[in-house]
């Protein structure tokens, strides 16, 4: 049984993907959220398999939040779930450490089939242009480059600590960097 | 001082763009349908900036006038009485005619030259025509911003010291204390008056400027509202009921039935929000009040076909959702009168009434067939769009001898929130 919990800030989306993850066997909805604050209880109490992350949270963006995620100990994995599933957010999600990027328009058949090959371990993200690469690798910094060679090619941390000669707060750093460059616009209007 | 009138009179001048825009119509023309275009042109009315020069000229006209009239300036006092009272005629009619050529440089020195010259003649730089000189500094000043105005102050303080050294008296020679502050106010003067009006000028061309940068500010912000609001719910909801029709097929009846419901929620919600951000991006009003535009409409149809469209009364200001809901309502009862009830005689009643918003169309033709036709879609939106509104939709015979009657009403209180936006 796979164990989801739901972040996104639209109730019509939380309803929707709720019912339809409960309608099929072998995933169950344990917890659904509007925002990050609500986010950390929640994973406490409900220890899910997995996080079905919005990329476009009111507040915050949703690679950031993929990030904290993925630096707790025995850290679910992280579908990231959005509207503007274009290929452009490959890089950036692969960077953040998502284990998988999917469509909201996509249809219910196909959200099963990534959620169970996320779950088993696999990473379910886009094949990465090379136009795209050769842009973000303009758009970042030149000592960020081998950093976001590394992430995109499954690099360990600890690898990646022991062939750049830095610490790991420097990493950190270097990779929110690259996340900030690589950022994609999208409408954000805050009543 | 007549020709101290003149900053506040061109600074007038500078603000006139804007508060002309701003400011709604109160005598509205049959045309007003190109409202936007109209709205932008010179208002027929002259503008206050224009109005007060003219007064300062008439004024400075009418002091030297007097002055001629009072003392004997020259040998030729009647002479230069007619010379001057035709060219400020002249003056007057081209600026009220031709206010386009209040902004040409070339203008203004001609003006100069023309005032400096009966100066001149006068013989005296004590002359009858120095207010006259100092109104022909206003316009330059206005149009050229405080430094250069500051600039063209002290050049024509200079210019009026050598003028009074070639007339006289000597103006440096003068040994009375009085003629020698007589000199000093005459020179400083034009300095003051160009400074104070190109400093006026241009403060209010700066606001004018971030008036304008504001405007378009708001515009921006509303742009990308719409495209937020059409992002965060009409797209989400029909994203939402997408992921679940498509769950449900190939599934079993019950499960169908619960997807189909909740999509059709789901979708019916989308489109309400897209009905909110179409309405707003789209009113049909372009910001005229419901009832000039109905009138507008009423004209066009009564145009076309014949019978006599009468619109009556007036609402409140509403809404721009609701306005442009309203309008469609009536409308589109106008137009069904028109094409299927053969009446001569429509009226349109626009009246509030129990904290209601009440709207109808009353024709005398010959009232409802006793079944629709099948596809009466118009009927159908018109009582959707009175019901968005929290309303209602009545369709009943307006009297014994045929004839239909349709009513929307909606609560008021509802359809004010941001009326003035």
């Amino acid at each position: 049984m796979i164990r989801i919990v739901i972040v996104d800030d639209h109730p019509a989306v939380r309803a929707g993907l709720e019912t339809v993850l409960r309608g099929e066997p072998g995933m169950v909805p344990v917890g659904s959220v509007s925002d990050v604050t609500d986010l950390w209880p929640t994973l406490y109490r409900t220890k899910p398999d997995m996080v079905l992350l919005d990329y476009h949270l009111p507040d915050t963006d949703g690679l950031a939040v993929c990030r904290q995620i993925k630096r707790q100990l025995m850290a679910p994995s992280v579908l990231i779930y959005t509207a503007y599933a274009g290929s452009a957010l490959s890089i950036p999600a692969t960077v953040a450490g998502a284990d998988g990027l999917v469509g909201k328009g996509v249809p219910a058949a196909e959200l099963y089939d990534v959620i169970r090959r996320v779950a088993k371990g696999e990473r379910v993200i886009a094949p990465i242009e090379r136009e795209l690469l050769d842009d973000a690798g303009l758009r970042i910094e030149l000592e960020d480059l081998p950093v976001m060679g590394m992430l995109l090619d499954e690099t360990t941390e600890a690898d990646m600590l022991d062939v750049l000669g830095i610490d790991a707060e420097e990493l950190d750093r270097r990779v929110e960097r690259i996340l900030q460059r690589l950022s994609i616009e999208v409408p954000r209007f805050a009543p | 001082m007549a020709a101290m009138g003149s900053p506040g009179a061109s600074g007038t001048a500078r603000a006139e763009g804007p508060a002309g825009r701003a400011r709604p119509h109160k005598t509205r023309r049959p045309d007003a349908t190109k409202a936007s275009g109209a709205r932008w042109q010179r208002p027929a009315a002259l503008p206050p900036f224009l109005a007060l020069l003219l007064i300062s000229r008439v004024a400075a006209t009418g002091t030297a006038v007097a002055l001629l009239a009072a003392h004997r300036v020259t040998d030729d006092d009647t002479l230069l009485i007619a010379i001057v009272t035709t060219y400020a005629a002249a003056w007057t009619i081209a600026v009220y005619r031709w206010p386009g050529v209040t902004g040409r440089p070339w203008t203004w020195v001609a003006d100069v030259a023309v005032v400096h010259a009966l100066l001149w003649y006068s013989s005296d730089w004590r002359s009858p025509f120095y207010l006259l000189a100092l109104s022909s500094l206003a316009l330059p000043a206005a149009h050229l911003g405080a430094r250069r105005a500051l600039i063209v102050g002290f050049a024509y303080a200079e210019l009026f010291l050598l003028t009074g050294h070639f007339i006289g008296p000597d103006p440096l020679g003068l040994g009375s204390q009085a003629s020698l502050e007589t000199l000093a106010i005459h020179l400083v003067l034009p300095v003051l008056l160009c400074f104070g009006i190109g400093y006026a000028a241009e403060t209010l061309r700066t606001l004018a400027r971030e008036r304008r940068r504001g405007e378009r500010l708001a515009i921006e912000t509303e742009r990308r509202r719409i495209a937020w609001e059409l992002h965060d719910s009409a797209k989400q909801r029909i994203h939402a009921a997408h992921l679940v029709l498509s769950s449900a097929a190939g599934g079993e009846r019950h499960q169908v039935t619960a997807a189909v419901e909740h999509a059709m929620g789901e979708l019916g919600a989308a489109s309400a929000d897209m009905d909110t951000s179409l309405a707003e991006l789209r009113s049909p009003l372009e910001g005229r009040p419901l009832d000039v535009a109905l009138r507008e409409r009423a004209a066009q149809l009564s145009g076309i076909s014949g019978p006599r469209i009468e619109v009556r009364g007036s609402l409140p200001g509403l809404s721009p959702l609701h306005a442009a809901h309203a309008y469609r309502i009536a409308a589109e009862a106008l137009t069904n009168a028109l094409r299927h009830s053969r009446a001569a005689h429509v009226v349109v009643d626009l009246r509030t009434e129990d904290g209601d918003v009440a709207i109808s169309v009353t024709d005398d033709g010959r009232g409802m067939p006793s079944s629709l036709r099948p596809g009466a879609s118009g009927l159908l939106a018109m009582d959707n769009r009175a019901r968005t509104l929290g309303g209602v939709l009545h369709i009943e015979p307006s009297g014994d001898d045929g004839g239909t009657r349709v009513e929307a009403r909606f609560p008021l209180s509802a359809s004010q929130a941001g009326a003035s936006a």
